[in-house]
Order: C-alpha cells, then sequence, then structure tokens
C-alpha cells in the first residue's frame, strides 16, 4: 500500500517532468525566432558549415587542391621564427573574444566559427597573393579550428598554408611576447 | 547526521545553491546556441536531427527549474526534474570518458575539450545530484499540498 503511494507520487513527478521540458521547448522555439540569427533546427556540423562558409566566399569556382597544398604542421621554433620575423601571415582561428584578450603579436583574428565575415574583412590582403606564407593557431592541440581554417584557406586556392599545432597555449607557456587586452 | 541534511535551512541554502547554479548554466548556454550544439554533438550520443532541439530547449529547462528552485515554487517537481538532470548529465559525461572522448561539456558555456575538465565536471554533477536527491527526498516526504505550505518562500 505504502509503495503504491510512493509509485504514484512518483509518477505525479515524472508528469510534472515532462510538462515542465514540454514548455521549455515551446519557450526555446519562440525565443529562437526572436533571435538576430535563430538556429536552424537541424544541426550542421562544423566542418559542413566551414564548407558552406568557403563556397559563399569562393571568387568563383573553387580551384583543384594538389596533395601538395595541404596544409603543413609546424613546430613552436619554426612557427615563433615566422611570427618574429613577420615571414608569414599570422592567423588566429580562436574565436573573437579570446583573440581581443590576448595574441601573438601581429595576428590577424579569423575565426572558425565566423571565417565568412573574417575572411571577407581580409580579403584585398589575402587574396592577391595565394603563395604568400599563412601560419594559423588556435588555443591548443586538442583545438581543431586552426586545421579547419586552414584546410578551407587550401580550397580557396592558397598554396603554403602552415599550422602551428601548439597554439596560444604553447605560445604563452614559453612566455613569449603578447598582444591584447590581457 | 539525517537530521542536518534534513535541516529546513540546509534544505533552502541547498536549493537556493543548486537553483543559481541552473540559473547561471542555462543563461551562459542561451547566449551562444552554436557553440552549445557542437558541445551537444561532441558527444555522440544523440542523433544531428534532434541535436539543436535540445541546445535550444535545455537551457530553457534549466532556467525554469533553477528559478522554481529558488522561488520555492513546485519543490518536489523542481528538485526531481534537477535530479533527472544530473542522472543525464553524469551517463553522458561517464559515457565520453568511457570512450576516450575529448570534449568540452559545454556546462558552463564554452571551453577547450579536456578529459581533466570532464572528470571534474563529472564530479561536480554528482554533487549537485546528491543535493537535488536530498532536497527532492525532503519535499517526497511530505504531500504537495504541505509542501508548497511548508517550504515555499520561508525556511
Amino acid at each position: 500500500m505504502k509503495n503504491q503511494g510512493a509509485l504514484a507520487e512518483l509518477g505525479k513527478d515524472l508528469v510534472g517532468l515532462w510538462l515542465l521540458a514540454t514548455a521549455s521547448i515551446c519557450i526555446a522555439l519562440v525565443v529562437n525566432q526572436l533571435r538576430d540569427h535563430p538556429l536552424s533546427l537541424i544541426y550542421a556540423t562544423k566542418a559542413q558549415r566551414m564548407d558552406v562558409a568557403v563556397v559563399k566566399v569562393a571568387p568563383t569556382v573553387l580551384p583543384a587542391v594538389e596533395q601538395s597544398d595541404h596544409p603543413q604542421i609546424i613546430s613552436m621554433p619554426e612557427f615563433r621564427e615566422l611570427a618574429e620575423n613577420k615571414k608569414a601571415l599570422i592567423l588566429d582561428a580562436r574565436p573573437e573574444i579570446f583573440h581581443r584578450l590576448g595574441h601573438v603579436p601581429g595576428a590577424l583574428s579569423l575565426p572558425r566559427e565566423d571565417f565568412e565575415n573574417g575572411y571577407s574583412k581580409y580579403k584585398s590582403l589575402l587574396e592577391p597573393n595565394k603563395d604568400q606564407p599563412i601560419a594559423v593557431y588556435c588555443s591548443e592541440s586538442n583545438c581543431e579550428d586552426s586545421s579547419m581554417v586552414a584546410d578551407a584557406l587550401v580550397k580557396l586556392g592558397y598554396h603554403r598554408v602552415m599550422v602551428f599545432k601548439g597554439g596560444w597555449g604553447e605560445w604563452t607557456a614559453a612566455k613569449l611576447p603578447q598582444e591584447g587586452h590581457q | 547526521m539525517k537530521k542536518l541534511f534534513f535541516n529546513r535551512w540546509v534544505i533552502l541554502i541547498l536549493r537556493v545553491i543548486l537553483g543559481g547554479i541552473f540559473i547561471y548554466a542555462g543563461s551562459l548556454k542561451i547566449e551562444s546556441p552554436q557553440a552549445f550544439a557542437d558541445n551537444i554533438a561532441g558527444f555522440q550520443l544523440i542523433p544531428n536531427a534532434f541535436v539543436n532541439l535540445l541546445t535550444l530547449s535545455l537551457p530553457v529547462f534549466e532556467i525554469i527549474v533553477g528559478l522554481m528552485l529558488v522561488i520555492g515554487f513546485r519543490l518536489r517537481i523542481a528538485a526531481f526534474s534537477v535530479l533527472v538532470l544530473s542522472l543525464v548529465f553524469a551517463v553522458a559525461l561517464g559515457s565520453a570518458l568511457a570512450r576516450g572522448l575529448q570534449i568540452d561539456c559545454g556546462c558552463f558555456g564554452e571551453g577547450e575539450p579536456s578529459t581533466l575538465k570532464t572528470w571534474l565536471s563529472l564530479g561536480r554533477d554528482i554533487l549537485m545530484g546528491v543535493a537535488a536527491l536530498i532536497v527532492w527526498r525532503q519535499f517526497a516526504s511530505n504531500s504537495y499540498s504541505k509542501v508548497s505550505g511548508d517550504y515555499g518562500l520561508t525556511p
């Protein structure tokens, strides 16, 4: 008898949970429609979104990617040499807020999540010379933003794209100079 | 010991802390839905077709139950909901760790994928689950009407 009462109470809790979940879904859908940029109801992976961004910024037809064009992974000493002697264009693929907080001196912000706008901003600097060395970094070795931005640049026809896998984490751990508002 | 855990002041503190955490966590997730969708997809537990629906609904759900806990409205259901959420989160985090996935749980906004952080999130989640269980047990031992009357806005 006591167990039946407890089960009935648990049933009420489950119904309450279900009602709350349903109400949350309804409110969430309305709130989403009120956003400036509503989230699509179908999820697109980071790679799919990047492909869409590449097609949008591509001047005409995307050039064929050759094997030799694939991004090259570079080490900390190599990246440091490029950054300190301005031998390459340094791109920061982290979200823009992190770039503002601190970045490798001279690095430009080209966030993976906002590639379309970022690329359009630097188009005049990038497109005249697709053979210039470009080194991309993100937060640390686990992040995939730098590789995705580098791949996108290769698809857009850039021939000398490099990825510094150690990223901002390795740069700051080595206590190297920084720019931005730390 | 039992008396300590079920002391009405302890219950009040637990539900305000839990509620505050859920309101805060929900607000952070609402701010950047795309990043949170990527976090959810990273768990590789639900089909992509449902990722964005969950992305949009979960923060709203967290804020609602958080507010219910803080203001003392339908506390039993609110505590039960937090308990169930904590269990779901624990299963998701535990399965990611078991599969060796390097993820960012997105529990409190954006971060970098890290196994250590996933372990810490699991620990924090278990603590929240225990707190929710204590609050729920307190109100489950009372009837619905008594609960809202005795343990509503006042401790």
